[in-house]
């Protein structure tokens, strides 16, 4: 991996952070969840794909991207404290990245499958730890909140990401042999 | 078929070329003033303030001549999820975190406040004109204005070596693509929806199939949107774009005091609504 931004790096992020925003204002992303935290998301899964495959910058600008917007959205006062909706975003992609390093030497699959969880899992705890921290919540309520809406996160983002990212990596180490235009 | 039209309903992302005084301001200014707003919005929690601000975003609309459905059709396709969600946290959140204010009703976990009314009301008001005032601001002005805009504002921050040019060169990719993948979302609802798949059929309660409803969509949209990102670098490289350098722009925009007015304006009016203690 090499340093900075490439133009293949802007890229995938200024369209994965469009995917981002496009489930935010669609309100397609949301999963209504009657707990307190109002509504699971789907919407961190692009800053998981993105610091997969591109890297920890790219998935901690889609993430940015994914923060903002949600703070812009946010209908509840707990997602209105940019603490609470962008702070906590900006680490999802680079753990993504983070896990998947680390296992792809055991097992491609596993590594995505993982990233994806450890992906997700990120927002979940991260955005309640905050949200315990700044007197939103108590800690039951974090904790069921945990479970009611982390839970179906984690695994719709497992299967998003694999979904996506495996063809995606097989597709990208073909092609780099054969240019697009020869 | 009508409610898979995401594309003509979302208005965020598409210019309308027409003289007025909104579109003729300079765009660095324009983007300050429109995010003060938008921020002072994100924060107003009086049924008052809201009120204002819900008629400053309207009045914004005659001022720069746009059609106003356009903005109002931006709304239609998020009522369902805003009547469940306003339903579930007139329901859920009086107990949840804050228990304070007027009890109104209160039955067993049942807890309807004063608080959580205000919550509901006000969220959803705010969801309203966000849209309205973001749509006005893109609506009014083109991307490419938009960028040079952003990096006029943030320019500053090159000297702690902060990449300006690609950050705001990323955000106009993002806002660019929103309608196109839309369109794209419409199309695979359609593809899939002749194929017998019932967007859309589920009730709210039915969270896991609704979730399962989501798989068809999501999965080929983010494939066709890597493709798509394939093709736009293709494109860049092409063209011997190389990030990072340092280039000269066609137009040079300049602000005048017509701009700067325009900004204490909108500062002054946002400060007003936000602090000014209204009763109620």
């Amino acid at each position: 991996m090499g340093k900075g931004l490439t133009t293949r790096r802007m890229v995938v992020a200024g369209v994965l952070g469009a995917i981002s925003i496009l489930l935010g204002i669609t309100r397609l992303g949301y999963i209504p969840v009657p707990t307190p935290a109002g509504n699971a998301t789907i919407m961190h899964v692009p800053a998981v794909i993105g610091g997969i495959i591109e890297g920890p910058v790219v998935g901690l600008i889609i993430g940015l991207i994914f923060g903002v917007s949600s703070f812009l959205n946010a209908s509840i006062p707990l997602f209105k404290d940019p603490l609470v909706s962008i702070v906590p975003r900006l680490f999802i992609g680079v753990v993504a990245f983070l896990v998947y390093i680390g296992l792809k030497r055991f097992n491609k699959y596993v590594a995505i499958g993982a990233a994806g969880f450890f992906g997700s899992l990120t927002n979940t705890v991260f955005v309640l730890a905050v949200a315990v921290a700044r007197g939103y919540f108590t800690l039951p309520v974090a904790l069921g909140v945990a479970i009611a809406n982390g839970l179906p996160e984690a695994i719709v983002s497992v299967i998003v990401t694999l979904a996506v990212v495996a063809p995606w990596k097989k597709i990208g180490a073909s092609r780099k042999k054969k240019s697009k235009i020869s | 078929m009508t409610r898979f039209e995401w594309s003509r309903k979302i208005t965020i992302g598409h210019y309308i070329p027409i003289d007025s005084i909104i579109h003729r301001l300079d765009s660095s200014c324009k983007l300050l003033g429109f995010t003060v707003l938008i921020v002072a919005i994100a924060f107003c929690n009086s049924y008052f303030g809201n009120v204002l601000f819900f008629t400053f975003a309207l009045f914004l609309f005659v001022l720069s001549r746009l059609p106003i459905r356009y903005g109002l059709s931006g709304i239609k396709p998020a009522i369902p999820f805003m009547v469940i969600l306003a339903v579930l946290q007139l329901l859920f959140y009086g107990g949840g975190v804050t228990a304070s204010g007027t009890v109104y009703i209160h039955y067993s976990f049942l807890l309807i406040t004063s608080d959580s009314v205000r919550l509901v009301v006000v969220s959803a008001m705010r969801f309203v004109e966000i849209i309205l005032v973001s749509s006005v601001l893109t609506l009014s002005t083109p991307e490419t204005e938009l960028m040079h805009g952003m990096e006029r504002l943030l320019k500053p921050l090159k000297y702690i070596r902060f990449p300006v040019h690609q950050f705001s060169l990323i955000i106009m990719i993002a806002v660019r693509f929103v309608p196109t993948f839309a369109m794209e979302m419409e199309k695979l609802m359609k593809a899939q929806a002749s194929r017998g798949a019932a967007f859309g059929t589920g009730r709210w309660w039915q969270i896991i199939r609704r979730t399962k409803d989501m798989f068809p969509l999501m999965i080929p949209l983010f494939r066709s949107a890597m493709a798509r990102a394939d093709d736009l670098v293709l494109a860049m490289e092409c063209r011997c774009f190389v990030p990072g350098q340092s280039r000269t722009t066609y137009r040079r925009g300049k602000a005048r005091s017509r701009d700067f007015s325009f900004l204490l304006i909108i500062i002054g009016f946002s400060l007003f609504a936000l602090f000014y203690p209204f009763p109620g």
